[in-house]
C-alpha cells in the first residue's frame, strides 16, 4: 500500500451521542489492512457506540469515519450501500434474523447484493459456517444455537461479503474460556488468511493478548490510550494501570470519598 | 453556603416516619447548610443509611447542604465504600410544566411523529413503484405475507361476518315485521355489510390479527438489533420487511372484505328463510336487486384504505420501540388500538363523503 493510499478506516475527531447525552467525545483511530485493533475500556465507556458509528447506526455529531477514504454517513444512499458492502460487522448478540435458518441468514447478504440464486447462495453460505466450525448447522433456527455458536453465525454472516473491514462486538463476552480462546484463533486466522483489518471490541484482558496488534483505550468516551499493545500497557494512565493488572481504580486526584463530602467540620 | 448551620438532631429511629426529617431538611432555604446530628443514634443500618443518604442527595438537588455530625465507627464503616457518586443522582422532582409548554412539546412530538410517518410512507411508496428487478419488490417475502395475512385469516373472517349478518337481519326482522316488510331485512343486511360492516369486520379483525402482529414482530426485530443488523448489511428493512407486509395487507383486504360481505349476507339469508319463513327465492332476488356495484365498489376500496393504515400503523409501533420485551407489549397493544381508531375515522369520513357526494 502506497503511503497516501487512503486507510481502510479512519475515525476522525468524531463526536456522538443519543440526544443530548454525548457518548463518544473526539474519538479519532485508523486502521490497515491485515492488522486487528481492539477497542478496550470499561463498560459504558463508547466500545460499542464506535463501532455503531462506524457503520452508520448512530451518525456522528462532529468528525467523521472514513471507509477507503470515503465518508460513510456524508455519501447518498447508494454510495453508501456500496461502502457498506465492504464492512462486516458482528453484533454482541449476533443479531441474527430469528424467523430465518442459520444457513438462510448468513445467504441473505448475498442474495441482496451478489443477485445469486437461493440455492448457490445457500451452498456458498454453508461454506462460510464451515470456516468458523459450524458446517452442520445450516438448517438450525438461530433459537436452537448455543452462545458461542450464535457468535460465530453472526461471524459467518459478517463475512458473507468477503468484507474488507470486520468490526466484531464482544466476541468472547458471556463465553467459557475454550470457547473464546476458539473464537479468538479463528479472528486470528481471518486477519492471516484474508488480509482483512479487523476492529474489535472486549475487556477480556486473555483476548486482548491473543488478539491485538494495536489497541485503543476508552474512558467516557475519550481515547486516553492509543498504540500498540505494548505502547499502551506501558501507558501511565490510571485507568490504563488499573485496566491491565484487574485492579479497582484509584481514586482521582482530589477526588473527595462521601464521608469527606459529608461530615461535618465545622 | 451559608456561613450559620442548621442543626438538626437525627432521630434514634427513622424507619418510623422520616417524612418530618425530610420537611425539615428541605425547608430550609436554598444555599444553607443542614448539619444532622447523628450522637444520639446508636447504630445505622443500611436501610437507614439508604434514607440518609437520599435525603443528603435530595438536598443537594434542591441546593441545600446536607451535612452529617456525631458518626458512630460503625456508621463510619458503612459508609465508607460507598461511592460519592450516590449522591449525583438526579432527584429533582418532575417539574410541573405550564399549559402552555404541554402544547409545545405534545405539538413537536407530532411533528417528529408526521416526520418518521412520512419518510417511512414514503420509502414505502418508492419500494412499491419498482415492482421488479434486483431492488423491487421481494415477491417471494409478500406472497408469504399474503398467506399469514389471508389465508390463516379467512376461517375467523368468514364465522364472525356470518355471525354479524345472523344478529342484522334478527334486530332488523323485530322492526320490519310490524310493517309486514320482513322482506326488506335483505336490503338491510346487504346494503349494511357490502358498505359498512363487512370492510370495518374486516378491518378489526385484521387490526387485532394482523397489526398486532406486525408490530410484536418488527418491535422484537428492534430489541434484537436485528433491524441494525440488517442496515449494517445495507439491506433495507423497508424493501424487506415494511413493503411486503402493507402490500400484501392491500392486496388481501378486498378478498378478505369480499368473504366477509359473502358471510355476512350468508348469516341474513339463513336467518330470513329459517326464522322469519321468507322464500329463498324471493330473499335472493331481494339481496340482488338492492346491490347496486357502486356499493359493492365503496367497501372494498375502504378497505384497501383500511389495509394501509393498520400496516403502517403496525410497522411504526414495532418501529418506534425502544427499551426491552415490555416495549414490545406496549407497541402491540398500541398498534391495535390506533389501527382500530383510525378505521372508524377513516370510515365515517368516507361515510360522510358518499352521503354528500351521492
Amino acid at each position: 500500500m502506497s503511503a497516501d493510499a487512503p486507510k481502510l478506516l479512519a475515525v476522525e475527531n468524531v463526536v456522538a451521542g443519543y440526544g443530548d447525552r454525548r457518548i463518544l467525545d473526539g474519538v479519532s483511530f485508523t486502521v490497515d489492512r491485515g492488522e486487528i485493533l481492539v477497542i478496550l475500556g470499561g463498560s459504558g465507556s463508547g466500545k460499542s457506540t464506535t463501532l455503531r458509528t462506524i457503520v452508520g447506526l448512530l451518525p456522528p455529531l462532529e468528525g467523521r469515519v472514513l471507509i477507503r477514504g470515503r465518508d460513510v454517513n456524508a455519501a447518498e444512499p447508494a454510495e453508501r450501500d456500496e461502502i457498506l458492502r465492504d464492512v462486516g460487522m458482528a453484533f454482541q448478540s449476533a443479531a441474527l434474523l430469528n424467523s430465518m435458518t442459520v444457513a438462510d441468514n448468513v445467504a441473505l447478504p448475498m442474495i441482496e447484493h451478489w443477485n445469486l440464486d437461493r440455492d448457490t447462495a445457500l451452498m456458498l453460505a454453508r461454506m462460510r459456517l464451515a470456516s468458523v466450525g459450524l458446517a452442520r448447522a445450516g438448517e438450525k433456527l438461530p433459537s436452537e444455537l448455543s452462545g458461542g455458536m450464535r457468535k460465530r453465525a453472526g461471524l459467518a454472516r459478517a463475512l458473507a461479503l468477503e468484507p474488507s473491514l470486520l468490526l466484531f462486538d464482544e466476541p468472547s463476552a458471556g463465553l467459557d474460556p475454550i470457547t473464546a480462546r476458539e473464537l479468538d484463533d479463528l479472528i486470528l486466522s481471518l486477519k492471516a488468511r484474508r488480509d482483512m483489518g479487523i476492529v474489535t471490541v472486549t475487556h477480556e484482558l486473555g483476548s486482548i493478548n491473543t488478539i491485538a496488534d494495536r489497541a485503543v483505550m476508552l474512558a467516557e468516551g475519550k481515547v486516553v490510550a492509543a498504540g500498540t499493545l505494548t505502547e499502551v500497557r506501558a501507558n501511565p494512565h490510571p485507568l490504563v494501570q488499573a485496566f491491565f493488572r484487574r485492579e479497582a481504580l484509584p481514586p482521582r486526584e482530589g477526588e473527595k470519598t462521601l464521608l469527606e463530602e459529608l461530615e461535618w467540620r465545622p | 453556603m451559608s456561613p450559620e448551620p442548621v442543626l438538626l438532631p437525627f432521630p434514634e429511629r427513622l424507619d418510623a416516619d422520616p417524612r418530618d426529617l425530610r420537611r425539615s431538611v428541605l425547608g430550609q432555604a436554598r444555599g444553607s447548610t443542614v448539619v444532622l446530628d447523628l450522637s444520639g443514634v446508636p447504630a445505622l443500618d443500611e436501610v437507614a443509611a439508604a434514607r440518609l443518604l437520599r435525603l443528603a442527595a435530595e438536598g443537594r438537588a434542591a441546593g441545600i447542604d446536607v451535612r452529617l455530625a456525631g458518626l458512630s465507627e460503625d456508621a463510619r464503616r458503612l459508609l465508607a465504600d460507598v461511592d460519592p457518586g450516590v449522591l449525583e443522582e438526579d432527584l429533582a422532582s418532575p417539574k410541573i410544566r405550564n399549559p402552555l409548554e404541554m402544547i409545545g412539546a405534545g405539538t413537536l412530538d407530532a411533528i417528529d411523529t408526521a416526520a418518521s410517518v412520512s419518510t417511512l410512507v414514503k420509502d414505502t411508496a418508492f419500494g412499491v413503484a419498482r415492482p421488479f428487478g434486483k431492488k423491487g419488490i421481494r415477491w417471494d417475502r409478500t406472497l408469504e405475507q399474503m398467506a399469514l395475512v389471508g389465508a390463516d385469516a379467512v376461517p375467523i373472517v368468514v364465522f364472525i361476518s356470518f355471525l354479524v349478518g345472523a344478529v342484522l337481519a334478527l334486530n332488523g326482522a323485530a322492526q320490519l315485521r310490524q310493517f309486514g316488510a320482513a322482506i326488506f331485512i335483505a336490503n338491510l343486511v346487504g346494503i349494511s355489510m357490502t358498505r359498512e360492516m363487512g370492510p370495518l369486520i374486516t378491518a378489526v379483525i385484521v387490526a387485532g390479527r394482523t397489526g398486532s402482529a406486525i408490530a410484536a414482530e418488527i418491535g422484537s426485530m428492534v430489541v434484537s438489533e436485528e433491524i441494525d443488523a440488517m442496515r449494517t448489511m445495507a439491506i433495507s428493512p423497508v424493501r424487506f420487511l415494511v413493503v411486503p407486509k402493507v402490500l400484501a395487507l392491500a392486496l388481501v383486504m378486498p378478498l378478505l372484505t369480499t368473504l366477509s360481505n359473502a358471510a355476512g349476507i350468508l348469516g341474513g339469508y339463513l336467518v330470513g328463510i329459517a326464522a322469519l319463513q321468507l322464500s329463498s327465492d324471493a330473499y335472493v332476488s331481494q339481496t340482488v336487486q338492492s346491490l347496486f356495484l357502486n356499493d359493492v365498489i365503496t367497501g372494498l376500496a375502504k378497505s384497501v384504505v383500511f389495509a394501509v393504515l393498520i400496516g403502517f400503523v403496525g410497522v411504526y409501533k414495532g418501529l418506534s420501540v425502544r427499551g426491552g420485551p415490555e416495549a414490545v407489549g406496549r407497541a402491540t397493544t398500541s398498534s391495535v388500538v390506533t389501527s382500530i381508531i383510525l378505521c372508524i375515522v377513516a370510515n365515517a369520513a368516507f361515510t360522510a363523503l358518499f352521503y354528500f357526494t351521492e
